[in-house]
């Protein structure tokens, strides 16, 4: 029994040895004499083993790609939301340029910052980053390229607050684009659901006037806070009321409130002026022609008249002329060869009256 | 008998399919755990002689590491063949432990037999990626040898 296990002991150190001395002499062999020998094992029978492996190597490696996909696609789709937001932006600043170049003057640019309350379903009021310092006064009149946006509430130093047209004490003077219809805009408050949140309601418009659904609206300019042909929307429906002798229209707004991130503040200097055919209405049209007619047969009436009356100081100097040259000539004196056409050489009392020696002569 | 070998070529498959899909600087080393589960029911020798079977499989995918594999390996298996007392004793932590050493010896005689680097970088080696490595197949032939035990005890039952 000790002679088996002495036996099997050797065994074992044998193969221990054989091993050992095995993998020195294919460690001490040359790269080319090692080579027949690995690809040999590899072709016969590590070659399942190979396959496996490689196997697994493509999976990993498609699954590194396609993560590397997914992060090129990710990157690519926030690029494309923030070219998206930024190409919106842009569009936004160039209409507010293009109502900026229209005004040309009167007015106050700024950044609107809404607020994060989430409980806040309706936006009523926004803040604005022009405050009194930049002329900023309360119930200026805050406007978008679209159209009315609503009216300074609170004007501090270097921010105000304004009042959307979403507000309950927001309330305009309007008509319509022929100037025919005449209406106060309210929010519309009655039976607010989530899709006519932000609609308003033209109230007050006689009921001789019907409008039809799309027509343009517009400040009427009567109050003294908005002036005149600031589109404010379109008309939507007739509203069913208890009046009689007035009717009242759902009106869209032409600004949607969450879209507003830049505006214009108009002065109070703008807001008595006028601003003309900035927005665009048939009736702001027809008023800014008449005015601009006006005006122009203003200015060619003073310019007629102050001809005509050069003219006629012209000819009645020419003529005073005239008479002093010839009762000079009847009397005999010395005419000096004077330039015609130096008007500033009047005659003189004393050169009218007569030498008294040649008085003498005279029979 | 029969069941070891199938749980080996089980390990042995999971080394040439899980370990290249997971790609971990420090890798698990299933070849190890296969070699401890199959030296400690044999008898040293034939365990060495695993062992060098083993190291030619894993060298021969590595020309440069050829022999330095078997060598390690087969010492490795007559180590654990000889030391067998040890690791039937049923204690996951102890069987953890021997893997763990077992992997470090293994890095230790592969990376010196087969100057496979030096200085700095094999320092580095087997102080650092080493132990880690060691540590990485330790937890996993612990973790694979509570699956697979229920397979192994059916022997013994």
């Amino acid at each position: 029994m000790a002679n088996a296990a002495r036996l099997g002991n050797r065994v074992d150190v044998g193969l221990l040895a054989g091993c050992v001395v095995l993998s020195l002499i294919m460690v001490v062999l040359k790269d080319e004499d090692r080579e027949p020998i690995a690809s040999g094992l590899r072709r016969s029978l590590v070659a399942p083993l190979v396959g496996l492996q490689r196997g697994a190597e493509r999976w990993r490696n498609a699954w590194v790609s396609s993560e590397q996909y997914q992060t090129t696609i990710d990157s690519l789709s926030l690029r494309g939301a923030n070219a998206q937001a930024m190409r919106s932006e842009n569009d936004q600043l160039r209409k507010l340029v293009g109502l900026g170049s229209r005004l040309e003057w009167g007015f106050v640019p700024a950044e609107a910052l809404h607020s994060t309350a989430q409980s806040e379903e309706l936006v009523t009021t926004i803040t604005l980053t022009a405050g009194s310092t930049a002329g900023v006064k309360r119930y200026s009149p805050v406007v978008a390229p679209e159209g009315i946006v609503g009216m300074i509430q609170t004007a501090d130093p270097s921010m105000s607050i304004a009042i959307l047209y979403t507000h309950p004490d927001f309330h305009a003077s309007a008509m319509s684009a022929d100037g025919a219809a005449f209406g106060i805009i309210y929010p519309h408050s009655a039976g607010v659901t989530r899709g006519d949140a932000y609609m308003l309601e033209m109230r007050g418009v006689p009921t001789k006037v019907t409008l039809k659904p799309g027509a343009a609206i517009y400040t009427a300019g009567l109050g003294g806070v908005f002036p005149r042909g600031i589109t404010i929307g379109n008309v939507v429906q007739e509203l069913k009321t208890s009046e009689v002798w007035t009717r009242t229209y759902l009106v869209r707004p032409a600004v949607t409130p969450s879209r507003i991130n830049t505006v214009l503040i108009l002065n109070a200097q703008r807001v008595t002026q006028g601003t003309g055919n900035v927005w665009g209405g048939a009736a702001v049209n027809a008023d800014s022609a008449t005015r601009r007619i006006a005006a122009a047969g203003d200015s060619i009436a003073r310019q007629a008249a102050a001809l005509e009356a050069q003219a006629r100081a012209a000819v009645l100097d020419s003529v005073r002329r005239a008479t002093i040259d010839s009762v000079r000539r009847s009397l005999g004196a010395f005419i000096p060869q004077t330039d015609t056409s130096r008007a500033t050489a009047r005659p003189t009392r004393d050169s009218l009256r007569p030498p008294p020696d040649t008085a003498k002569k005279r029979p | 008998m029969a069941r070891t070998v199938i749980v080996c070529a089980i390990l042995i498959v999971l080394h040439y399919t899980l370990r290249p899909l997971l790609a971990w600087r420090a890798s698990v080393d299933f070849l190890i755990v296969a070699l401890l589960l199959g030296a400690v029911r044999m008898r040293p020798g034939m365990g060495a002689l695993y062992g060098f079977a083993l190291g030619l499989l894993a060298g021969s995918l590595d020309v440069g590491g050829f022999g330095a594999a078997a060598l390690g390996m087969s010492l490795i298996g007559f180590g654990a063949s000889w030391l067998k007392a040890v690791f039937f004793a049923d204690n996951l932590a102890l069987n953890g432990f021997f893997l763990f050493i077992a992997k470090w010896l293994f890095d230790l005689i592969f990376l010196l037999v087969g100057h496979r680097a030096h200085g700095a970088e094999l320092a580095m080696q087997l102080f650092v990626w080493s132990p880690l490595s060691a540590a990485v197949t330790a937890v996993a032939g612990v973790i694979a040898l509570s699956i697979l035990r229920p397979l192994m005890e059916m022997r013994t039952a």
